[in-house]
């Protein structure tokens, strides 16, 4: 079964990142980033990431690409056409992530897997494990993270002000 | 260790499918960033990238039983929210001046 | 013996503060102090020398102080010790002496320098009195040759003075670089010294000579009398001397009159327990002399610069120094040097004098009538021209009939050759004098001359010139050989100490070869007198009679256009084609070729640098998949 919903949201996933880098049209690309954002958060739950699921269909989903659909519905272009400049860069892209797909397929198929640490399988995941986690031992990064995001929100509202003068 | 991932209603699957999913998105927002001209397809294709690297890491998570990983993921994911935020603001600043569809057009910093 | 040495090093020291104050303040500190200092020093420096020498007097022993030690380098060691015996008390009395009444003089004669100039003269001045003093003080090899090479530099600063004068400029050169040839001898000489005695000082060096050294000696010698003959203006390193007098008058007679060109004298006067063994080069010592002293004294007859008959009468004259020296009377080529600075520096500043009167003109031919109109200068240079030709009672004539008297009594055949060609050249001298004498300041005024009525000297260039013509006057009774034959020789018993005594005894014959060569000299004065004031005989007729010999004479024996020839157009060549070969393509294009190569590099490189953002990212991925590759490798090999 869970298998099943696997191989189903690996499709999906795969398709919509095709679908991302083919469209012509801004907002399709971002709707299939979106279903593959979503499909990305069935796969997590199905590795018993259930707080990380959770995140990323509101914060990442929700908030962040309908952020990107705003920008493009004010301000996009509707189409990309066909390019003067730099003819051989499309070919030798491909090439050169081919060559990165070969190489990184080479390196995970040999990896050699360490013994897993002994946790309970059914609170591995949970709120209260991430919370544990993020409240004493990770708590530089968490705070440090979050001024991060106090940062970028001040740079934002600043950068894009009406007023230049 | 055999990288087989167990779950409670019996069927397994293996760690490498996961990793292979998470490789494959990789590739492909690496491709789009090279190939897509537009600058906010451009970003989307980052994001892409940056959410094959939190499958990874969540796929590690299970495999290894240690939840770092999935913390990680979670911080990744804020950054790559402010990140998102302060490249749309950029670009809305660009914009403004001039009418951008095309990344190459903004090449003035040359040679 | 402490204040000796401390006594010498003041010697030194003052002229070189004096020299370094006006370098560095003298340009802006008022005249007045220049005045006072420049001149100043070198008397400071002259009272110390008088003490030294009432010191040797006393006790003629001499001091060997050594100061410190300048280099140690293995078993190489040079220190710097200052000798002080009768010789070089001897010389030092010159150099301050005479140099103190010159640069006295030139305080009036440079003022029409600006502030800068005129404390720039007198820096040099004193640099080149204190290098004359290390010259002469020195103790070991090394520093004489630090003295030697000095001197030769304020030679060319001060012939080059007005440098805003091309002839000046190339004056200067041509004295440096023939004076650097004989550098190289003195050098070489040194290096030969060193690996034959294992010592630069002289004291050790003088100690461990020795008969059977002969051969070696030679060498060291002739290569020393390469430096001597080139300081001095000898054949065949002489062309520079008459071009020297660009500089102004005072750096005539003192440089080149008085004490530089000196130096070469001195020099074989010190090294004689050397040149006493390499008979050779001392011979040849004598030779250059004589053969120098006739062929200046030639050219002598048809210049017409005055300054030009004074630089070869000092070729001349210093001709005799050098036959006096290579004889072996020592005692006698010193008192010629002495006498003869009396009486150059006195005629150079008297010419300075009248040219100074005459607003810068320096030809003869259009003086004239100078008798009446500056009386005071016309007998000073009467005075020192009668010294030269060797009158009695004047002190030329003391000294020169102690040169010749002791090559006569030497009597050997090369010594009586030698004889024979100073005698000839006295009566060469006498005439050349007189002509200059006469056209200066006897014959009416010419019509040519530039100033109607020419001014006699301010005190301050007439007092000196006034002191060495009483010394000119003077000056000969400390040394009386003729005639009286338990003579006063005080110059003798000076040096003796130094130098030895006069290897031979007076012979009586030498008497009546002295006054042969006074009267025929007084002779070949008048005979001028009947040439050019009387005018019984005219010169021109015999120019036209033999226009090939004045010619000769007038190019000074094609010396000049022959080292031009030989030398000069070969190195211009050389260095143009080393230059357009060597220097320009190779040395520049490899200087200039790295700089132009890294220009092209990096402009071939900033093509890189497109300026699109894909094509950033595209290497930004070749980058990361090279290292991933590079990872993997290295896995699967380690």
């Amino acid at each position: 079964m869970v298998a099943v919903v696997f191989w189903i949201a690996f499709i999906v996933a795969l398709l919509g990142g095709i679908s991302v880098v083919w469209q012509r049209e801004p907002l399709k690309s971002v709707l299939s980033l979106v279903a593959v954002m979503i499909a990305l958060s069935v796969i997590f739950l199905i590795l018993s990431a259930q707080f990380v699921f959770a995140v990323q269909v509101i914060v990442y989903a929700g908030a962040v690409m309908v952020l990107f659909l705003f920008v493009i519905a004010l301000m996009g272009p509707d189409r990309e056409g066909r390019s003067q400049r730099l003819r051989f860069q499309g070919w030798l892209a491909l090439l050169m992530v081919a060559v990165f797909a070969g190489l990184g397929w080479a390196m995970l198929s040999g990896i050699q897997f360490r013994a897993p640490e002994k946790t309970n399988i059914n609170l591995f995941g949970t709120v209260q494990q991430i919370a544990a986690g993020l409240f004493s031992t990770y708590l530089y990064p968490f705070e440090v993270t979050s001024f991060l995001l106090l940062v970028a929100a001040i740079g934002a509202i600043y950068l894009s002000r009406r007023e230049r003068d | 260790m055999d990288g087989v991932l167990h779950f409670p209603d019996g069927s397994t699957l293996d760690t490498g499918a996961f990793l292979l999913l998470g490789m494959l998105l990789f590739v492909i927002g690496a491709a789009g960033v090279m190939i897509r001209r537009n600058p906010l397809v451009i970003l989307i294709c980052i994001e892409l990238m940056l959410n094959a690297v939190n499958l990874t890491l969540i796929t590690f998570a299970r495999q290894l039983q240690n939840l770092e990983g999935q913390l990680f993921a979670l911080m990744v994911m804020t950054v790559a929210a402010a990140e998102a935020v302060v490249g749309l603001a950029v670009l809305v600043d660009i914009f403004r001046v001039r009418e951008v569809e095309d990344i190459d057009d903004l090449s003035e910093l040359k040679g | 013996m402490q204040d000796t040495a401390i006594l010498a090093l003041l010697v030194l020291l003052f002229p070189a503060t004096g020299a370094v104050l006006h370098a560095f303040f003298g340009w802006r500190w008022p005249r007045a102090l220049t005045m006072l200092l420049g001149p100043g020093v070198v008397w400071l420096s002259f009272i110390c020398v008088v003490i030294l020498f009432a010191g040797q007097i006393v006790d003629s022993r001499p001091t060997d102080s050594t100061y410190w030690t300048w280099i140690t380098s293995g078993s190489f060691t040079t220190p710097f010790n200052l000798l002080v015996d009768n010789l070089s008390v001897f010389m030092c009395l010159v150099i301050t002496g005479v140099g103190g009444l010159i640069v006295t003089y030139s305080v009036g004669y440079m003022e029409h320098e600006n502030n800068a100039s005129y404390a720039r003269f007198f820096c040099y001045m004193d640099l080149f009195v204190f290098s004359m003093l290390l010259l002469v003080l020195a103790g070991n090899f090394v520093f004489l040759i630090v003295g030697w090479a000095m001197v030769g530099l304020s030679s060319y600063l001060l012939i080059g003075f007005w440098y805003q004068r091309p002839s000046a400029v190339v004056a200067a050169r041509k004295a440096f670089v023939m004076n650097v040839i004989g550098d190289i001898g003195m050098i070489l000489a040194a290096f030969l010294i060193w690996v034959t005695y294992h010592s630069v000082v002289f004291r050790d060096v003088f100690g461990r000579t020795g008969r059977s050294d002969s051969g070696g000696l030679e060498i060291i010698c002739f290569l020393l009398l390469i430096g001597a003959v080139a300081k001095s203006a000898q054949l065949p390193l002489h062309t520079w001397l008459p071009d020297a007098m660009e500089g102004p008058t005072p750096v005539s007679a003192l440089i080149h009159a008085a004490t530089m060109v000196t130096a070469g004298v001195y020099l074989v006067g010190r090294m004689h327990p050397l040149f006493d063994v390499a008979t050779y080069a001392h011979d040849a010592v004598a030779l250059i002399g004589a053969v120098t002293a006739l062929f200046a004294a030639t050219i002598a007859f048809v210049q017409t610069d005055i300054k030009r008959v004074l630089a070869y009468s000092t070729m001349s004259q210093i001709g005799y120094m050098f036959l006096a020296v290579g004889l072996g009377a020592y005692s006698a080529g010193f008192f010629h040097l002495l006498s003869h600075a009396f009486f150059k520096a006195l005629l150079f500043m008297a010419a300075g004098n009248v040219i100074h009167a005459m607003a810068d003109e320096q030809d003869i031919r259009k003086f004239g009538g100078l008798w009446k109109d500056m009386r005071t200068t016309s007998l000073c240079f009467l005075v020192g021209a009668l010294s030269l030709a060797g009158i009695i009672p004047f002190v030329g004539f003391w000294s020169k009939e102690v040169v010749l008297g002791d090559a006569f009594s030497r009597g050997d055949p090369f010594a009586l050759a030698m004889w024979a060609i100073g005698f000839v050249t006295a009566l060469g001298t006498g005439f050349y004098t007189g002509r200059m004498f006469y056209l200066a300041f006897w014959v009416p005024k010419s019509p040519e001359r530039p100033v109607e009525h020419p001014h006699e000297a301010p005190p301050t260039m007439l007092i000196p010139i006034g002191i060495l013509a009483l010394l000119s006057t003077i000056g000969g009774f400390i040394q009386i050989n003729a005639g009286f034959h338990n003579g006063w020789k005080l110059v003798d018993s000076f040096l003796q100490p130094a130098v030895g005594a006069l290897g031979w005894e007076e012979r009586s014959l030498e008497y009546i070869a002295t006054a042969a060569t006074v009267l025929l000299g007084a002779f070949t004065f008048f005979l001028a007198y009947r040439f050019y004031v009387q005018r019984r005989w005219d010169p021109a007729v015999l120019r036209s009679r033999y226009p090939w010999l004045q010619t000769l004479l007038e190019r000074k024996y094609w010396f000049d256009e022959a080292y031009d020839a030989a030398f000069v157009r070969p190195m211009d060549w050389l260095g143009a084609a080393l230059n357009r070969y060597v220097d320009r393509p190779i040395i520049n294009g490899a200087v200039l070729g790295v700089g132009a190569r890294t220009e092209e590099t990096a402009s071939d490189l900033s093509l890189t640098q497109s300026g699109y953002f894909r094509n950033y990212v595209l290497v930004f991925t070749v980058g990361v998949v090279i290292l991933l590759a590079a990872v993997m490798i290295r896995g699967a090999i380690g």
